[in-house]
């Protein structure tokens, strides 16, 4: 093999040309596309994590509504329960205070009745008792004037007590 | 044997067979790579710009094998240019060679005669070898050698300093010249390895082609792992270009 020197200084010379001319104008601008890119899947890969993120913030707070909401409806039931029950126990007091009202109506009115038929009779019985009386004493009162007028009197104190 | 077609210009020797291959692979390999950089986009890669970014990426973990991809970067240029470079002048020579066969001397090229025709009596016999791979020229290799021989000399004084001088005299300075024989042998051997590969590749088509019909089978095969060492050989370069790089210019602490 023969040792060429002007061989190996074209070779560094064309090497040390390709060099300058690929690093000038190829790999610089693949480069820059290159780290363009990376930056792009890196930027792509945080919004996702974001995303991901945010979603499930979203449903946590679902969950929470939910969960408040059942416990609202809830409270509402319970309330209603009480509400209901509390009626109930008025509806029923107020029913028995009017039972016991007409009972007692029912009651004064039996007594007033009462009162009215036993005067109503007192009053037949003077009446029955004199015209009696009358009927017995017609005779001696009818002549003197003097008896007619303490029976009169005796009628109209006993009138006078009925 | 083939003989190289070289010229004398003003007492310059110039091969013109290297001249030519390497005019050629250059040419080759900035085509590639501007084909391949034509219409960049970062949403959209061509084929070519996909193949590209992946050489990028094969280099950036070639470099990053060898030293801190972060000290690295700059030497990403420089590996790539090697590897593409390498890779196609190894491919270049595989598929054919051009070869003048020459009975009668002397003949002339741009009014310069070529030297192995000069002195030619009748009957002689002379095969100028015009179309080869590059790399298959050990003064081509020796070149390439040289470029990485200088470049990791450099870096090692500019980045590593009094460290790249006080590494001559470890562990003892009675090992002075067997590390200034260690540093030459790294050229050496990076030249010698990729010359050899190729030449004996080159080679052996040549005697494999002698055969004649014969011969299809076994070149099919040849072939084959030609392009497998092309690619090896080019792989091997710059992984030891990087590691000589990162030997010469980081300074390990426990080596001390």
């Amino acid at each position: 093999m023969e040792i060429v020197y002007t061989n190996i200084i074209f070779t560094i010379v064309a090497f040390g040309i390709l060099y300058f001319l690929l690093s000038k104008y190829a790999f610089s601008k693949l480069f820059a596309v290159m780290e363009t890119r990376r930056e792009l899947v890196m930027q792509q890969m945080d919004e996702a994590t974001k995303t991901r993120e945010q979603a499930v913030a979203y449903v946590e707070e679902q969950k929470q509504a939910l969960n408040s909401a059942r416990k609202e409806a809830q409270t509402i039931i319970q309330q209603s329960q009480i509400t209901s029950s509390q009626q109930v126990e008025r509806i029923l007091e107020q029913a028995k205070a009017d039972a016991s009202r007409v009972k007692d109506e029912a009651v004064r009115d039996i007594e007033n009745e009462k009162k009215k038929a036993v005067e109503e009779l007192r009053s037949e019985i003077g009446t029955v008792s004199v015209r009696i009386a009358s009927k017995l004493l017609q005779k001696e009162v009818s002549v003197s004037g003097e008896q007619e007028q303490l029976v009169d009197q005796y009628l109209k104190e006993v009138g006078g007590q009925s | 044997m083939h003989d190289m077609p070289k010229i004398f210009v003003g007492g310059i020797p110039i091969d013109l067979s290297a001249v030519l291959m390497l005019l050629i692979s250059s040419i080759v390999v900035f085509g590639l790579v501007m084909l391949s950089v034509r219409n960049l986009s970062v949403e959209n890669p061509s084929k070519l710009q996909n193949f590209m970014e992946w050489v990028v990426e094969f280099v950036e973990g070639l470099i990053s094998s060898a030293m801190d991809l972060k000290k690295g970067k700059p030497y990403i240029s420089l590996g790539l240019t090697l590897i593409l470079f390498i890779f196609v002048s190894n491919l270049l020579g595989l598929p054919f060679s051009v070869v003048t066969e020459v009975t009668e001397g002397p003949v002339s090229v741009f009014g310069h005669v070529i030297e192995a025709t000069r002195n030619m009596v009748p009957g002689d016999h002379v095969e100028l070898l015009w179309y080869k791979s590059p790399t298959a020229d050990i003064n081509v290799t020796a070149g390439l050698a040289i470029i990485v021989f200088v470049l990791m000399n450099y870096l090692g004084i500019k980045l590593n300093g009094k460290h790249y001088f006080k590494h001559y005299i470890e562990p003892f300075p009675i090992f002075l010249p067997l590390n200034i024989i260690e540093n030459l042998s790294k050229p050496v051997a990076l030249a010698i390895r990729l010359f050899a590969n190729i030449f004996a590749g080159e080679v052996l088509i040549t005697v494999i082609l002698k055969l004649g019909v014969a011969s299809i089978p076994f070149l099919a095969i040849w072939q084959g792992f030609s392009i497998f060492v092309a690619a090896l050989q080019a792989f091997i370069f710059t992984i030891l270009t990087m590691v000589y790089i990162a030997q010469m210019t980081i300074h390990e602490e426990e080596a001390h």
